[in-house]
């Protein structure tokens, strides 16, 4: 989706704009053309709302409150200082974005549906407010002198070119964002965030970002649509519906896609209008009802949305191409030698009287190693023996109770997993982590970006990364439909993009077969040729035994014993930990 | 104000607090079972609430249409009634729609599986409420007894003073939602249905284990959820006129009662409702009374943001 | 009893068992043995239908089992005490037990069962009252056994009972399987990462590894076969 080339779609948005202003050109009826500007208003509120929840895949029921505020100011600052919409929805666009940071910074710290819930809240809370304050229907001063000054026209053809304009500029902005950084990092997110955080994305940043942009855009379209119906209710703004609409319109048509909210605001819009229009006198809230009955059609039916569904129809046709692949042409050698680690220093991770407890429970108890550069670690212990809360210890996933982590001498055990990462400390997961709707090389771009200024760079990155993990081939399918074998490797070159000097990989070798296991030991001590450190997490002692310099063994949380393969598989204390007490009795028996 | 006036104020909001309180914590006990200790996200409780109380206005009419009870009971029967009704309504609704986005079948729909069941609550809440104004009108409506208009008069205490007002429609609404929130509380503590169902939150995959149909118990709790709620509304309807789109503001109501309970305790969000009303009645005392709802805005907001985990210190994790 | 022919089973797209042939005898005590990732733990829940199975068949007892609703398993006589324990709880020690008995053959036989289950596990008796859990992880993993058995199983399935426990705690539930194999006769398969206690108490292993059974016998001649101690120690 990213790593390619944009697939060509500024010719539709143009096509989309001429034709839209085409339609416009020959409706007379002023009552269509109230409509047709509607369609224009949802559809960029849609977007707004797409701009943070389509990318991010929090789900807001609050964008109301961006609206009703944008809607609020330009009414008011023209009934009270004479401002004009013109200069009016700009402010309120600034408006919505410190609106957004405001309500983001606090409702961030929340997911999924309570997320969506303290959402609600803000344009409700607001709804009463403004009847509070006496706002219970603000009408829009009519301006006799010089109406087009006000953004006001005898002709409602002119309200449909002005949404047009507003329209296709929140499509460009969608266009752009979605192939740059930021539509990479907020998917990223929405897919895994914790694999996210640990590539270096800072998901708190991004997600402020987002919600700047989209409550801008929401407050910015609620002035207009003030404008277009010349009065303002704190229902009509602030209500439920609106922030529904906004959801409907995108969940309908397609997330993470300019189109999808287009596509919902041109259907929906005027479906229920008509509705409305047609039994409305006897079936009142028949708008309601149209939406309520397209969004669980859609959940149930295809939960991806319309854009989505038509795209993988013709897809399969042959009628459109599926996204090309990063060209991977270089050798894995050549690629490799961009990795290659040159620096002085023999202690690169200490680990120090480190102390975890869940519940009772003592996962990490007073744990200190040191892991020396350019070695190869074999950490490893019966299940539950803490060995991956020591991970997550030491990427910063969890804050220890007592002692501290040092890499390369600074103390890293109270910065985020993502700092962390861009210090030169990558991981895999156990159970492996991929973005699972995005292909092998996005997965890859991601870590790059790390390190990376622009997309270009990060696309090399994430080609050489490829190149040394062997995946070239594979870059351009789906992570998700990937084999085992495949996505262990994807995550090495995830982890490598992001220029590591040292590696935490946990469990790489689980469910591997024995070929693949020989094949993955390889790539692993070219790894560690180019000077990166690597610790590794293993249940069992096979394979590693043939490839790490040495072993740390954990058991109960702490440290059994260290020493050399070889001291290691002779211990007694080991081989009871391992295949139990009964071994030693039986052997001597 | 003199100073027994504050009193009498402060006593007078009190009590209303209390006698909501109770309803509200009925209200948030049902949702709790579906929320706290199943961990449906059911958006669409509210609207729920609101059929409870349409059916409950109904029955009415039909009882002193036909003078099958003597007016005083009438408004109780039918808000009990309510709950029965949408008690069905519940296991429809979930056997044709929530099923298919929860449980065994939602990880199909990988990483928005768990955004599936709030959209398409979010549907069904739309339908219900805008499908409701079509059918009932938009113009509120009320369950009206003649024990709205006696009070009991508290008093005069402490010399002539202090007179507190209780109104005797919203405290035998409270008495009953006292009974039910207690039956409800055994049932769900003490017989084999409640046991299975709390199996079936706390672990699904063992209760499998344990031959429990966990499609079943999902099922059952929905509906006893939403039946639950649903007599409290039927209750409040005896004392507040509504309309159709009542219920949104309910939903905050109820997960601001469930949340400071703490997730998975049933009484928990009894008393977490209980408190969200005392809130909402005695805000007047700092707030203009218009803002009685924002206050349960941002108190919801507040605890959200500040403890997730509830009042009554129940991690919300679970083990 | 139970027999399970050329089982596949995946997760996803993901397969994990590839062929996997593993019978159980009336009675018997076989052990199923291998390193992570082998697919231990999906055989399992093979058995118990919490993992779809692609091809093969199972029977128990000559019933279908791949055709059997997994709420109707444990009816037919299964008991799966699933890996980390995963007893209720916020259910009490007293109720874990009563859902355990929740199947026919469980709710006929509860009474005496109880008076059993508690001289097997004293220290359930102590704790009644208490919520499952705030007790030990050696407690909760007594419970989630004297739960199955609460059923009144023919077979019991106990997955890593030995599971981040400290080895005297793992030794006493080891006694107690074997006593329980014996007094009850009741069918044990284990799975089990203590390769010497399950090779020990078990008449019969299998040794998985990557979804295929690379090894199977009686557990004598197993015990000395250089194999095992390859695939975990590596030399």
């Amino acid at each position: 989706m990213f790593a390619t080339e944009a697939p060509k779609h500024w010719p539709w948005i143009l096509a989309f704009g001429l034709a839209y202003a085409s339609l416009a050109l020959v409706v007379d009826n002023s009552y269509y053309q109230l409509i047709m500007t509607n369609v224009l208003v949802w559809a960029v509120v849609g977007m707004a709302w797409n701009l943070l929840c389509g990318y991010s895949g929090l789900i807001s029921f609050g964008h109301a409150a961006f609206f009703g505020l944008g809607a609020y100011f330009v009414v008011l600052a023209q009934v009270a200082w004479g401002l004009t919409p013109w200069i009016g929805i700009p402010i309120a666009g600034v408006l919505g974005s410190l609106a957004g940071l405001i309500v983001g910074v606090p409702t961030f710290r929340l997911r999924g549906h309570y997320f969506a819930l303290a959402m609600l809240a803000y344009p409700l809370a607001l709804l009463y407010v403004f009847e509070w304050l006496g706002h219970q229907e603000v009408a829009i001063p009519m301006e006799r002198e010089s109406p087009a000054a006000f953004m006001q026209f005898e002709s409602g053809r002119v309200y449909i070119f002005i949404g047009l304009a507003f329209v296709l500029l929140a499509m460009g902005v969608t266009r752009v964002l979605e192939h740059s950084r930021y539509g990479m990092s907020l998917t990223a997110i929405k897919q895994d965030e914790i694999a996210a955080e640990a590539s270096g994305i800072g998901a708190l940043e991004w997600k402020l970002r987002a919600i700047a942009l989209s409550g801008g855009m929401a407050a910015a379209i609620g002035g207009f649509y003030a404008v277009v119906q010349l009065i303002v209710t704190p229902l009509s703004v602030f209500g439920v519906l609106v922030s529904a609409q906004a959801l409907i319109v995108v969940m309908f048509g397609g997330v993470a896609t300019p189109w999808g909210a287009v596509i919902g605001a041109v259907t929906l819009v005027p479906l229920s209008a008509w509705l409305d229009a047609r039994f409305g006198a006897e079936l009142p809230g028949l708008q309601g009802v149209v939406y309520g009955i397209a969004i669980i059609a859609v959940i149930l039916l295809a939960p991806e949305g319309v854009f989505w569904k038509l795209r993988d129809l013709l897809a399969r046709k042959g009628l459109i191409a599926d996204t090309a692949t990063l060209a991977v042409t270089e050798s894995a050698e050549a690629a490799s030698a961009r990795f290659r680690i040159e620096r002085e220093g023999s202690r690169l991770l200490e680990v120090k009287n480190l102390n975890k407890t869940f519940g009772g429970l003592r996962a990490v108890d007073d744990v200190s190693l040191e892991v020396r550069r350019g070695e190869i670690l074999g950490i490893i212990g019966p299940n539950g023996a803490g060995k991956t809360t020591l991970f997550n210890l030491i990427n910063g996933f969890i804050r220890p109770d007592r002692g501290e982590v040092l890499l390369a001498g600074t103390r890293i055990s109270h910065k985020r997993p993502n700092r962390i990462c861009a210090l030169g400390l990558g991981r895999t997961f156990q159970v492996v982590k991929p973005f699972a709707r995005m292909s092998i090389a996005d997965n890859v771009i991601i870590g790059a970006y790390v390190h990376a200024a622009s997309l270009d760079e990060a696309r090399r990155t994430a080609r050489d990364a490829l190149a040394v993990v062997g995946l070239g081939e594979s870059a351009g399918h789906v992570a998700g439909g990937a084999s085992n074998r495949n996505l262990r490797r994807m995550e090495i070159a995830r982890a490598l993009a992001t220029r590591p000097e040292i590696l935490l990989l946990d469990e790489v070798f689980a469910g591997l077969t024995g070929a693949e296991t020989a094949e993955l030991m390889e790539l692993l001590r070219r790894l560690a040729g180019l000077g990166i450190t690597l610790v590794i997490i293993e249940h069992t002692m096979k394979a590693m035994v043939r490839l790490v310099d040495r072993f740390v063994v954990l058991d109960h949380g702490r440290v059994l014993a260290t020493g050399s393969p070889d001291e290691i598989t002779r211990n007694p204390a080991v081989i009871e930990a391992y295949l139990g007490r009964k071994w030693l009795d039986d052997a001597r028996a | 104000m003199s100073t027994a006036q504050h009193v009498e104020n402060f006593l007078q909001l009190l009590t209303a607090g209390i006698l909501t309180g109770v309803i509200y914590g009925l209200m948030c006990a049902g949702l709790s079972l579906i929320f706290g200790v199943m961990r449906v996200i059911n958006f669409a409780q509210g609207e729920f609430m609101m059929l409870g109380m349409y059916v409950a206005w109904y029955c009415f009419g039909i009882a002193t249409g036909f003078s099958f009870f003597p007016e005083l009971i009438a408004p109780y029967a039918a808000a009990l009634v309510a709950g029965p009704v949408v008690f069905l309504l519940g296991l429809v609704g979930h056997k044709t729609l929530i099923s298919r986005v929860t449980g065994t079948s939602s990880a199909r729909l990988d990483s928005e599986g768990h955004y599936a069941q709030l959209i398409l609550t979010l549907g069904i809440s739309l339908v219900l409420a805008n499908g409701a104004q079509a059918w009932f009108g938009s113009a509120p409506v009320s369950i009206s007894t003649p024990l709205s208009s006696t009070p009991w008069i508290v008093g005069p205490l402490r010399g002539e003073e202090i007179l507190i007002f209780v109104n005797q429609a919203q405290s035998f609404a409270a008495l009953v939602a006292l009974a039910v929130v207690a039956a409800f509380l055994v049932v769900m503590g003490r017989s084999r249905l409640g046991r299975s169902l709390r199996a079936a939150a706390d672990n699904p995959e063992a209760a499998v284990y344990m031959g429990i149909d966990v499609d079943r118990a999902y099922r059952i709790a929905f509906g006893l959820g939403v039946g639950i709620t649903a007599i409290g509304g039927g209750l409040l309807a005896s004392t507040n006129p509504f309309q159709p789109h009542i219920g949104i503001e309910y939903v905050i109501v109820m997960y601001a009662g469930v949340v400071l309970g703490g997730l998975g305790s049933l009484g928990g969000a009894f008393l977490g409702g209980l408190i969200i009303g005392l809130v909402r009645e005695l805000s007047p005392l700092v707030l203009p009374t218009q803002l009685q709802n924002t206050s349960i805005f941002v108190c919801f907001l507040i605890i959200v943001l500040l403890r997730p985990q509830g009042l009554f210190g129940k991690a919300a994790r679970r083990a | 009893m139970l027999e399970l022919e050329r089982i596949h089973a995946a997760y996803g797209e993901h397969g994990v068992l590839h062929g996997v042939s593993i019978r159980v005898g009336r009675g018997e005590f076989v052990a199923v043995v291998g390193p992570n990732g082998a697919g231990k733990s999906t055989l399992f829940k093979a058995i118990s239908g919490t993992v779809a199975v692609t091809h093969g068949t199972m029977r128990f007892e000559g019933a279908d089992l791949l055709s059997t609703e997994p709420s109707r398993r444990p009816h037919l006589g299964i008991a799966h005490v699933p890996e980390g324990r995963q007893v209720f709880p916020s259910l009490s020690v007293a109720e874990n037990l009563l859902i355990g008995a929740e199947t026919e053959a469980g709710r006929r036989a509860w009474r005496e069962n109880e008076e059993r289950i508690l001289a097997w596990f004293p220290v359930l008796a102590e704790r009644r009252q208490q919520a499952a859990g705030t007790l030990s992880g050696g407690e909760q993993q007594m419970l989630a056994i004297a739960r199955g058995l609460a059923s009144a199983p023919k077979l019991l399935l106990l997955d890593e009972p030995s599971m981040g426990l400290a080895p005297a705690v793992a030794d006493a539930i080891f006694e107690r399987i074997v006593e329980i194999h014996r007094e009850g006769r009741i069918g044990v398969l284990l799975v089990e990462q203590r390769v010497a206690e399950a090779l020990h108490f078990a008449s019969r292993a299998y040794v998985l590894e990557t979804g295929r059974v690379v090894l199977e016998g009686a557990t004598g001649p197993l015990r000395d076969d250089d194999r095992i101690r390859q695939a975990y120690l590596g030399m």
